[in-house]
């Protein structure tokens, strides 16, 4: 009796030995979280990197073409990436694509974090196919980097020129050892006023590191880099133009059947990451500056490029109607052109919105059997500038009409979140079934990708709303003949 | 690249959604049904009958539910 207790509460304290374990294999929530004593397991090498970084926007925007060579005994198809815990929030549109065949879409990617206080986070891409032993594949990967640019000196005088400094590691982040790499920087002009200096031992060609070519330089190459090794370098050069991000940007689009229409609606929330006003803002000096439309750091307008055939536009803030606007009609695009009330200087912030209507029948389709509707709309339309734009967080919501179903989705813009709920509205008895797509990290290179919703509406639900008022009316009939058919008289009732 | 939704989206190139009611049109239509809805509404009004109730306001109370939503949306509330 004894010993078989004793038995099984040895069973117990194993199987709790197990169950935890199990506890800690498994994802805790949809970003995986390892222990922070993870490593990359080291089954690939890195043989040949050139990493691109493009400043010519108002952020960086990076591709590392990098040759991957599997080192390990078996086929693998994890690939991590690193990054530092305080630069992983700021990358933005993360993608991976096969160099070689970058029709074939982007791989899969997951945010892969570590416990407790780690400084490193990966990026985890799935190949596709797994890589033979001793095999090779080019990766393309590219990402931005959100507010990452600091403007040194952090205020200017109202008609200075206006200098970024860009911080990053002269060595392209690799979980694993890079035999031979390089950075080529692409500034937006010759105008680079200082750079750190690399010592000629560390380059490979024991030449002065950077290497300067116009407006490009490289730093490198370096040989035989280890797995996670940093070599912090700093540049800064002219960037004369405002450093725009909409910290969160709300856009609505709204179908009607009823009335064939496509309502759109974005609603934005700016604030310019450049240098700050040193003074007080002197209209006067702007004024008269600004019939040579000098470059200035001053956001000072916003071109929206829509389709054709949109209509109604409309500029508002908090105000009200924002008159500095005009619409360009054209057959190829429809330009709104808005001016804000003023100029938005560093650490200045604007808000406003803007919205239009299109017809129904450019963006909807319906599918040859039963009652499905397929919608095909751009995910962003934000304004085009040369300098660029970036998102914070753009949050997305397809309203579609009362009594939509089986609501799905495609966009190739990588999500953070979706949710189907109801939105209520005028004349809506239900409300209307509403997709909530978020995004975080996206910049204005985002603008092209569409998104596909496919829902079903069957015709009976169209025909809520004309019922619903029929029917209100025809009680209120009711009602009058109801009440006009009550006798009211005094006196006795006449019979016959 | 293509996903089953593009394919579905490409599959249905030949019907795009027409509505019944083109924009333009819809003032005029919205404006009828409700100016009907108006008159039916005045008959009713003068011989309070139950058997106007069906005859007369139930014509009433269509006209005037599709020509409110044809005439919301001639103004520019797309619902």
């Amino acid at each position: 009796m004894r010993s078989s207790s004793l038995f099984t509460s040895a069973i117990a304290a194993l199987a709790s030995f197990a169950s935890a374990e199990l506890n800690l294999s498994e994802p805790l929530r949809s970003k995986q979280l390892l222990p922070s004593t993870f490593k990359p397991p080291q089954v690939f090498k890195n043989a040949h990197l050139v990493r691109t970084t493009n400043l010519d926007k108002a952020y960086p925007r990076e591709t590392v073409n990098v040759l991957i060579e599997n080192v390990a005994a078996k086929p693998q198809s994890e690939y991590y990436v690193p990054f530092d815990t305080s630069l992983l929030s700021h990358v933005g549109g993360f993608e991976v694509r096969d160099k070689k065949n970058a029709a074939a879409g982007a791989f899969a990617v997951d945010v892969v974090g570590l416990d407790h206080a780690s400084t490193t986070e990966y990026y985890l891409v799935h190949l596709p196919e797994p890589l033979a032993p001793g095999a090779q594949q080019t990766l393309s990967i590219s990402y931005s980097l959100l507010s990452s640019l600091k403007p040194v000196p952090a205020e200017l005088p109202q008609m200075a020129k206006q200098y970024l400094q860009y911080t990053f590691s002269a060595y392209a982040p690799s979980a694993y050892p890079v035999e031979k790499q390089r950075t080529k920087l692409k500034f937006p002009n010759a105008d680079v006023t200082d750079y750190t200096t690399l010592p000629a031992e560390l380059n490979d060609d024991h030449k002065s590191d950077p290497q300067k070519q116009g407006s490009t330089f490289t730093y490198g190459p370096y040989k035989d880099v280890p797995a996670g090794a940093q070599q912090p370098v700093s540049v800064r050069y002219e960037f004369t133009k405002p450093v725009i991000q909409s910290t969160l940007l709300e856009r609505d689009i709204e179908v009607s059947h009823w009335g064939g229409n496509l309502a759109t609606e974005e609603r934005y929330w700016l604030v310019n990451e450049g240098a700050g006003l040193k003074n007080h803002f002197s209209r006067v000096e702007w004024q008269r500056q600004s019939y040579m439309n000098p470059a200035t750091f001053a956001l000072k307008g916003l071109n929206l490029h829509l389709h054709p055939g949109t209509q109604d536009p409309y500029f508002t803030d908090d105000i009200g109607n924002v008159s500095t606007s005009r619409f360009r009609r054209g057959n190829k695009e429809n330009l709104l052109e808005l001016k804000p009330r003023y100029p938005v200087f560093g650490n200045w912030k604007y808000s406003f919105r803007v919205g239009w209507n299109a017809d129904l029948s450019t963006y909807l389709r319906k599918l040859a059997k039963g009652d499905t509707y397929a919608l095909k709309v751009p995910f962003l339309e934000g304004p085009r500038a040369p300098e660029g734009m970036s998102y914070g967080r753009v949050s997305l919501r397809v309203i579609l009409p009362e009594g939509a179903t089986n609501v799905n989705f495609h966009t190739t813009v990588p999500i953070v979140a979706n949710e189907t709920t109801l939105h209520k509205t005028f004349m809506d008895t239900l409300g209307r079934t509403a997709l909530t797509l978020t995004a975080i990290n996206l910049v204005d290179d985002f603008r092209d990708r569409d998104l596909i919703v496919t829902y079903d509406y069957p015709w009976t639900a169209g025909y809520r709303k004309p019922i619903v008022i029929t029917l209100g009316a025809f009680a209120v009939f009711a009602f009058v003949w109801a009440v006009g058919s009550i006798d009211t008289s005094i006196g006795k009732k006449k019979t016959a | 690249m293509s996903s089953p939704l593009a394919d579905v989206w490409e599959a249905a190139a030949a019907s795009p959604f027409q509505p019944t009611i083109g924009k333009n049109s819809q003032f005029t239509i919205g404006f009828a049904l409700l100016f009907a809805s108006l008159l039916l509404t005045g008959f009713f009004g003068l011989n309070r009958s139950f058997v106007n109730l069906p005859l007369v306001g139930a014509p009433a109370s269509v006209a005037f539910g599709f020509g409110a939503v044809y005439m919301i949306c001639a103004v520019g509330v797309y619902v």
